[in-house]
């Protein structure tokens, strides 16, 4: 049995991870628009043979922050499931295989696509246990539909960048995204909105605070 | 199709417009100046909330006239194939493209100001002043009566001089580039889909920025909730109107680079900014957290200015410069 409190420090060290990760992704994202926009006055012919380097440079910058927010997603998939020990097995146990899948094909790609579909089987495997109302899965919300909507969003999240890793120039690729686009909009819409659809209304009494009343260092 | 009548009748029809619209043109930046008047001096403050409804109503009228103006030039936009002298569709020019989209942010924004119960007497004078500054936008930049979509016409009227030159690669050409823009901008289900998706987000977030500025001020956390309230609202079509613009990307710009273009770039920035937002929020009961929610959400709304504005200063894919 996971201990409560280390559990709840456990997802908030992986939310902030991720709130790290979308701002660094996000810093970034500033950065080249503000160097395409100086870029494309200063350097002569820019657009014609400066974007195609500036394209590779940004690209090459942001996978190691996309991998580990992968990663972060990775983890905040299983450990919806397992205890910490077991999620380090298991995250582990992904992630050798999305290098096992980079080193036998040679392509960084299918490796991430290898661990994103290992995460979207675990994810499924959470959302069917969280409607079918399991005591398993452990989420920071509460409510059956709340959580099986943040579990929606999380698996059409992971859908989406599978279809954008993997299946860019597949046959595949629209049905994939419309499948990742219906779950990540019908997740979000129960994970807001779940109060309106439930069947047992609950009332939920929210308390207002001042935060000037917390205490201070 | 007789080329030289089309460009005739849209003439008049452009006439018609500028007839109807320009008083409604002259009086956006006057209510502005109006509102913020109300907003400004306390002792006015009582007459905001009608002046905002008024507002609204003026800008619904308006966007009638608009939806008028674009289904008149949607009966005579034909594109004929140079080929085969058959028409092959016409040109359905959505209501939010180039002189429009300021106003059809402001008119989303004014109809949610009419609709706000929770905090309304707090949140009203800062959604004043932002509609204000859209609604003086829209008069000063967009000109939606008076200089009505300049780049469809532009290219419209250049094809209709090039369907009449009787030059055959001319026509071709100007055929070309006119399918191409009916068939991948202004006719498909993505256009009329994902830019009102995202000016309906624009327009909540407007709301929750200012609720949180209010909360910055009064520290407390019901106005975290009311500024929530209004960021989760606009996420969801901020999320669909984001994803549903990928494979219309991957289509229309086929070859070109757009994944790092600017105003994709500042999109993704944006979207992750609210996407940390409400994650962030989870952990509010948190000793300080409030300062981190209100900076993310403050910073999501200055990238959000920033987003729309990349449009017209960045170049590159989905650039107007």
């Amino acid at each position: 049995m996971t201990d409560p409190v280390r559990h709840k420090n456990w997802d908030f060290a992986l939310t902030v991870i991720t709130v790290a990760l979308l701002g660094t992704l996000g810093v970034q994202s500033f950065i080249g628009t503000l160097y395409v926009w100086w870029a494309a006055t200063a350097i002569p012919g820019f657009e014609i043979s400066g974007y195609a380097r500036f394209v590779w440079w940004m690209n090459a910058i942001a996978a190691p922050q996309v991998i580990a927010l992968v990663v972060a997603m990775g983890l905040c998939v299983p450990k919806r499931l397992f205890d910490r020990t077991a999620l380090v097995v298991v995250s582990g146990a992904m992630i050798a295989a999305g290098l096992g899948a980079w080193a036998f094909t040679g392509s960084f790609q299918n490796g991430l696509a290898v661990y994103l579909a290992l995460a979207a089987l675990i994810q499924a495997a959470v959302v069917v246990m969280t409607v079918a109302g399991a005591r398993g899965p452990s989420y920071l919300t509460e409510g059956r539909l709340v959580k099986t909507g943040s579990g929606l969003l999380h698996q059409g999240f992971i859908g989406f960048a599978f279809v954008v890793v993997a299946l860019q120039r597949s046959a595949f690729m629209l049905p994939a995204f419309w499948i990742a686009t219906a779950l990540t909009l019908l997740g979000t819409l129960l994970a807001f909105y779940a109060d309106r659809f439930a069947w047992r209304k609950t009332v939920r009494v929210e308390v207002d605070r001042s935060f000037a009343d917390e205490p201070q260092g | 199709m007789n080329p030289a009548l089309v460009q005739a009748e849209i003439a008049q029809l452009i006439q018609t417009l500028g007839a109807i619209g320009t008083p409604l043109q002259a009086l956006l930046p006057a209510a502005a100046v109006l509102l913020v008047a109300l907003a400004a001096v306390p002792a006015w403050r009582p007459l905001l909330g009608p002046a905002v409804a008024a507002s609204a109503f003026m800008l619904l009228l308006g966007e009638i006239v608009l939806a008028w103006f674009h289904w008149r030039l949607y009966d005579l936009a034909v594109v004929v194939s140079p080929d085969t002298g058959r028409i092959v569709g016409r040109v359905a020019v959505p209501l939010w493209v180039e002189s429009e989209k300021l106003y059809v942010w402001a008119l989303a924004l004014a109809l949610m100001a009419v609709l706000i119960r929770r905090h309304r007497q707090e949140l009203l004078p800062g959604v004043a002043v932002i509609l204000a500054v859209l609604m003086a936008g829209a008069a000063i930049w967009g000109k939606p009566f008076t200089e009505p979509l300049p780049s469809f016409l532009g290219q419209y009227l250049g094809y209709l001089q090039a369907m009449a030159s009787g030059d055959p690669a001319r026509m071709f050409g100007a055929y070309q580039g006119m399918e191409g823009a009916r068939q991948f901008y202004y006719n498909t289900i993505y256009m009329w889909v994902h830019p009102p998706a995202l000016f309906f987000a624009y327009a909540t977030f407007a709301i929750s920025f200012i609720a949180t500025l209010i909360m910055v001020r009064e520290r407390h956390s019901a106005f975290e909730t009311t500024a929530y309230r209004w960021a989760r609202l606009g996420y969801l079509p901020l999320t669909a109107g984001m994803l549903l613009g990928f494979p219309w990307a991957i289509i229309a710009w086929q070859g070109e680079s757009w994944w790092w273009s600017g105003k994709v770039n500042m999109s993704i920035m944006m979207w992750v900014l609210y996407t940390a937002l409400l994650h962030a929020r989870l952990y509010l009961r948190r000793r300080g957290m409030w300062r981190w929610v209100a900076t993310i959400s403050i910073i999501a709304f200055l990238v959000l200015m920033l987003t729309y504005l990349a449009t017209y200063i960045v170049p590159g894919a989905h650039s107007y410069l």
